[in-house]
């Protein structure tokens, strides 16, 4: 247990050092660019280019809250500050909302589709990739060219070909959106309704692309496994191969578990990019109308949030590995 | 060395998915020679022509023209300009005066307008149709007249000083033109985009830059890894933890999210596709880093590095001489990963609209934005997304066959 | 004559390639083993020492298939058994393996003692785990591996213990016969001796009644084996006594192979080290006539036309080659004489 302690408190350290390090990225970065959108807004209020009243409170309100005429290292610490009152100010796009506002309808929509998604397309790729390293043969021949063609498709080519087929073209599904235009969010039955059949394609281009990369990652491992002495030993001491196939998938999986912890940056940027491509209202559409409107207070908070996101699934999956590979105790504990 | 390449030529993912790469490489190369055109000129005006041969008209007019007595001519005539909207609207018609649907074939142009005559009588008021309704089905009518009627048409032109029409010839409906003989016929293979562009000379272009932004983010990226990877590997102690502390925690920093960041602070008169290229690859360099590092780490206790340090040789000689050629392999490997994976990245950050500045050149994840923002897939205008999904998964898929087959020429053990 | 533990007769085994090719690795071997003897199987890599050791398991899994020939275990011909037969009432029981590299021979996510476990409820699905634990606490302390060990995980242990443990595991169910692949191969000086002294010790006080031992280092089976076979493309070239077969090899190739080590024992220092130049031929199309004439350097023609069969020639010694013993011997004299 004191092995898995030391575990915990390294993962937990290494979680807390990475989030400050992602703070001060996405502080610093946009203000080291040549096109530097916060100078860009100081430029503004100073020339009082910015005539319209109401584009001229936000800016005042924005230079305000976060002092950008201050020196950047007190800026720095307001923002911070401002950060962890969940303030960042007003949508420059979608005034009067705010971006915390803004963030909050979007972040569950994102929540919801993404994490089932990647969860249930890891766990789909993971048996297929582990079925056809076991049966080999026209069950492998099949799926390992389909895997490598699917994970070679872009997120959102994936997106728009089953967009067409379903809801273009045989209309079982609706185009875009997370519910009917015509719907007001609440607890009908017709509302969860649409909110079900709007889910289907965004959550089923995710989990195809997931599995695409799973299956090929999976079937390698559990071949090398397959292939290790602990399998032909074990089968010459009489072990029966139901059983030996449990040893292998387990241990094919836990690299798998650590590749996914890795690989959660890249999915999310895919999974994204779907969410533009169905306008589901979610993170990945926020950013494109921040970005359409030159939002950025919304395009830090947005990037911010999603950073966060990823490394707490990161660290997450980083402790559930802890628990399941009894290797991580016995390095630990020495 | 030799022995090597023939050994990866040797393999067949590697050479169908460098056969590919090359066609691709190829396409790109000679087809602006034979088609030297902007590839953004705008040559249709509306948007989303469809793909097919486009025959001037008014060259065809003053074309020779040829008599051709062709039996089907009028009916195809009427076939290819009753529309679905109205031969649907003629089965209401029918099966309204009651005639059973099961004697309708909507596709039978001959039997639909037979039957069409033989019952449309302008005065019936078939049960539940409107006013409107009513008015459609006598100018529906009308129209098919119009369409079944074989007289010439008079050809007039103005003339300038009484601005009366003079008839200048008359054109059969028997009259054909050779396509040879007409000086401005337009190929449109994948016809125009939203902007009234051609897609293909387009999409060649595209393919063209979106490389170029694959190969510019991929060097850079492998450079930095490589250099990085072999410091840290080989140098070790202090270094190395400092330098893998920076790519660790990289890794776990989504770099799409610093690429968003980055390309939205650049403004866009400033974003390139250079620009873009040069962002991807300085954020994605980390899983170079790490693999060259991995490697180098088991390569630095080798006997010949060894001997090779003992022999009092300089660090360059030895990285160079004694480490690079070995790990030259993963290097590869790395390279073409980054590659495609640049180009994906470029898409992706088009798409969210951060893509390079729009009017010099296009990338495939320009045209993939264009394609989405004017609703080219929910209007089933295939030939503006299709052709360009299909092309980075063609790259795409092309990298990855030379990838596996390079890792098994590489490492024997995957070779079942 | 003791009682013959192992009787093998001409077992052919093939690999089927992934291009539907036969690669018959195991072609045409018969060997007997009495109780109490070891047999050394010597040979470069790539002639079918290793295949053999796993043809000789009667269990096999692709791409290793049986093709012909008999493996007769105290009495019980286990070629004409049903596989899970084989699996459940030979396997562990009558003869078991020890892998090549016994390093990675442990499921490193699982403890000893599972292992253990699985390993008996495999054959006897009715022994509880109690009896299982105190079963192997007593096996392993009697091989001097403390009790603890059954509760670690394989990472835990240092190679020379994990050797020891999948030995110890190896014998656990008190087998006739133990194949031991190169169990040696991997490790240090000091645990080599200890792994040998080990082994020699499970004869002694009788958990196994015959060894098999595969190696490519022939010092360490003069030392370890009373008798020495050597294999060259799949069959064997060689039977002798350990004695002889180091020190009056009759067939050019374990001449070869014997010339190319340094063997620390008087009377042979003065022999100059001749490595065999050239590879194994590739098993997809052997050579039709003597699998070594291409790499002998004794060959005549005659020697590529017809098969070559093993010629005994008393006293257990046989070999394979075209050449009598008495012309063998008076080449080698001769070569000897040049280089004096």
């Amino acid at each position: 247990m004191k092995g898995y302690r030391n575990y915990f408190l390294t993962k937990l350290l290494w979680f807390l050092v990475t989030l400050v390090v992602a703070f001060i990225l996405n502080f610093t970065l946009p203000r080291l660019m040549p096109g530097d959108p916060v100078a860009a807004i100081v430029a503004r209020m100073a020339q009082g280019m910015s005539n319209t009243t109401g584009v001229q409170a936000i800016y005042e309100q924005y230079t305000e809250l976060f002092g950008t005429n201050r020196p950047i290292v007190e800026q720095f610490f307001i923002y911070m500050r401002n950060v962890f009152r969940g303030d960042f100010g007003f949508s420059f796009s979608q005034y009067p909302r705010t971006v915390a506002d803004v963030l909050r309808t979007s972040i569950g929509w994102t929540i919801a589709l993404q994490f089932p998604a990647i969860v249930v397309g890891w766990s789909i790729g993971n048996w297929l990739g582990a079925l056809a390293a076991y049966r080999k043969g026209t069950f492998d021949k099949i799926l390992m060219p389909a895997s490598i063609f699917a994970s070679s498709l872009p997120a959102f080519g994936m997106a728009i070909i089953l967009l067409v087929i379903f809801a273009v073209s045989l209309k079982w599904l609706p185009t875009s959106g997370g519910y009917g235009y015509d719907l007001i969010p609440n607890f009908s039955w017709r509302f969860m309704w649409s909110v079900i059949t709007h889910y289907q394609l965004p959550f089923w281009s995710i989990v195809l692309i997931t599995i695409g990369g799973q299956a090929i990652g999976m079937r390698a491992m559990a071949i090398y496994e397959l292939n290790s002495d602990y399998v032909k030993y074990s089968r010459f001491m009489g072990i029966k191969d139901g059983k030996i196939v449990r040893y292998v998938f387990r241990n094919a999986m836990l690299p798998q578990i650590t590749g996914l912890a890795l690989a959660i940056g890249t999915m999310l940027f895919g999974a994204v990019v779907a969410e533009v491509i169905f306008s589901y209202p979610g993170l990945g559409s926020t950013i494109l109308t921040a970005v359409l409107g030159q939002d950025y207070p919304l395009v830090s908070a947005t990037t911010l949030i999603i950073t966060i996101m990823a490394l707490l699934a990161n660290f997450i999956i980083e402790i559930i590995y802890g628990i399941l590979d009894p290797r991580i105790k016995a390095a630990q504990a020495d | 060395m030799k022995h090597t390449l023939r050994q990866v030529f040797e393999s067949g993912k590697f050479v169908s998915g460098f056969a590919i790469f090359v066609a691709i490489l190829l396409v790109v190369t000679i087809y602006p020679l034979l088609v030297p055109e902007p590839p953004l000129r705008i040559i249709g005006q509306g948007t989303f022509f469809e793909p097919g041969i486009y025959v001037n008209v008014y060259d065809s007019i003053s074309a020779p023209h040829f008599t051709l007595n062709l039996d089907e001519a009028a009916e195809r005539r009427i076939a290819g300009r009753l529309a679905d909207r109205d031969r649907g609207a003629i089965l209401t018609w029918l099966v309204g005066v009651g005639i059973p649907e099961s004697e309708i074939d909507i596709a039978n142009t001959e039997q639909l307008l037979d039957q069409w005559f033989s019952n449309f009588d302008p005065t019936v008021r078939i049960p539940g149709m409107t006013n409107a309704d009513r008015n459609y089905y006598i100018r529906l009518n009308s129209s098919i007249q119009g369409l079944l009627s074989t007289e010439d048409v008079i050809i007039a032109h103005a003339n300038e000083e009484t601005a009366s029409l003079e008839a200048a010839g008359t054109i059969r409906p028997s009259a054909y033109v050779n396509v040879g003989q007409i000086p401005n016929v337009r190929i449109l293979p994948l016809g125009t985009d939203n902007f009234g562009r051609d897609v293909l000379t387009e999409l060649v272009k595209a393919t063209a830059v979106s490389l170029k932004i694959g190969f510019v983010a991929g060097i850079i990226a492998t450079t930095i890894g490589l250099i990085l990877g072999l410091v840290s590997g080989y140098v070790g102690g202090f270094v190395d933890d400092v330098l893998m502390f920076i790519t660790n925690m990289f890794i776990v920093i989504p770099s799409f999210v610093l690429l968003i960041l980055i390309s939205f602070s650049i403004s866009q008169e400033q974003r390139g596709a250079v620009t873009i290229a040069v962002v991807i690859g300085f954020t994605s360099w980390v899983w170079t880093a790490r693999a060259v590092r991995s490697q180098v780490i088991s390569l630095r206790n080798r006997d010949h590095v060894n001997l090779s340090k003992l022999s009092g040789h300089s660090i360059a000689h030895i990285i160079f001489r004694d480490i690079l050629p070995y790990i030259a392999s993963y290097v590869v490997m790395a390279l073409i990963l980054q590659i495609s994976s640049a180009i994906l990245a470029e898409a992706g950050l088009s798409i969210l609209g951060l893509g390079p500045k729009t009017t010099e050149v296009p990338t495939l994840g320009l045209m993939m934005n264009w394609a989405m923002i004017y609703q080219a897939h929910i209007l089933g205008k295939w030939w503006a997304y299709l052709p360009v999904i299909i092309v980075i998964a063609l790259i795409a898929f092309s990298m990855n066959l030379m990838n596996t087959g390079l890792d098994q020429v590489f490492n024997p053990a995957l070779r079942e | 004559m003791n009682r013959v533990i192992l009787d093998v007769r001409g077992l052919t085994t093939k690999y089927i390639t992934r291009y539907r090719e036969n690669v018959y690795a195991v072609d045409g071997v018969s060997l007997q083993i009495e109780e109490g003897k070891s047999l050394g199987i010597a040979g470069e890599s790539g002639c079918g020492k290793s295949t053999l050791a796993l043809s000789l398991m009667g269990y096999y899994f692709p791409p290793l298939h049986y093709t012909s020939g008999e493996i007769i275990i105290d009495g019980i011909n286990i070629s004409k058994m049903k596989p899970d037969d084989v699996r459940k009432s030979i396997l562990g029981r009558e003869i078991a393996y020890i892998p090549q590299s016994a390093m990675n021979a442990l499921n490193p996510t699982q403890r000893i003692i599972n292992f253990v476990e699985d390993v008996v409820q495999a054959h006897d699905s009715s022994v509880s785990k109690k009896a299982i634990y105190e079963k192997a606490k007593e096996l392993f302390e009697s091989l001097g591996l403390p009790a603890e060990v059954l509760h670690k995980y394989p990472v835990e242990l240092s190679g020379g213990m994990k050797q020891r443990t999948v030995i110890a595991i190896s014998v656990l169910l008190l087998p006739q016969v133990l194949i031991a692949d190169e169990p040696s191969s991997a490790l240090d000086v000091t645990s080599q001796k200890m792994v040998i002294k080990m082994l020699r010790n499970l004869m002694e006080i009788g958990y196994i009644k015959a060894m098999i031992f595969i190696t490519h280092e022939l010092p360490l089976l003069y030392n370890v084996t009373d008798d020495i076979m050597v294999m060259y493309a799949g069959q064997i070239v060689e039977k002798a006594s350990a004695h002889d077969a180091v020190f009056d090899p009759l067939h050019p190739y374990s001449k070869g192979l014997m010339g190319s080590i340094i063997v620390p024992e008087e009377g042979l220092r003065s022999t100059k080290l001749t490595a065999i130049p050239g590879v194994p031929p590739n098993l997809k199309n052997p050579p039709s006539g003597c699998r070594f004439a291409e790499r002998c350097k004794y060959a005549k023609p005659e020697c590529t036309v017809t098969a070559i069969p093993l010629r005994e020639i008393g006293n257990g010694r046989a070999y394979r080659c075209i050449f009598p013993e008495d012309e063998l011997r008076r080449m080698y004299a001769k070569e000897a004489a040049q280089h004096a």
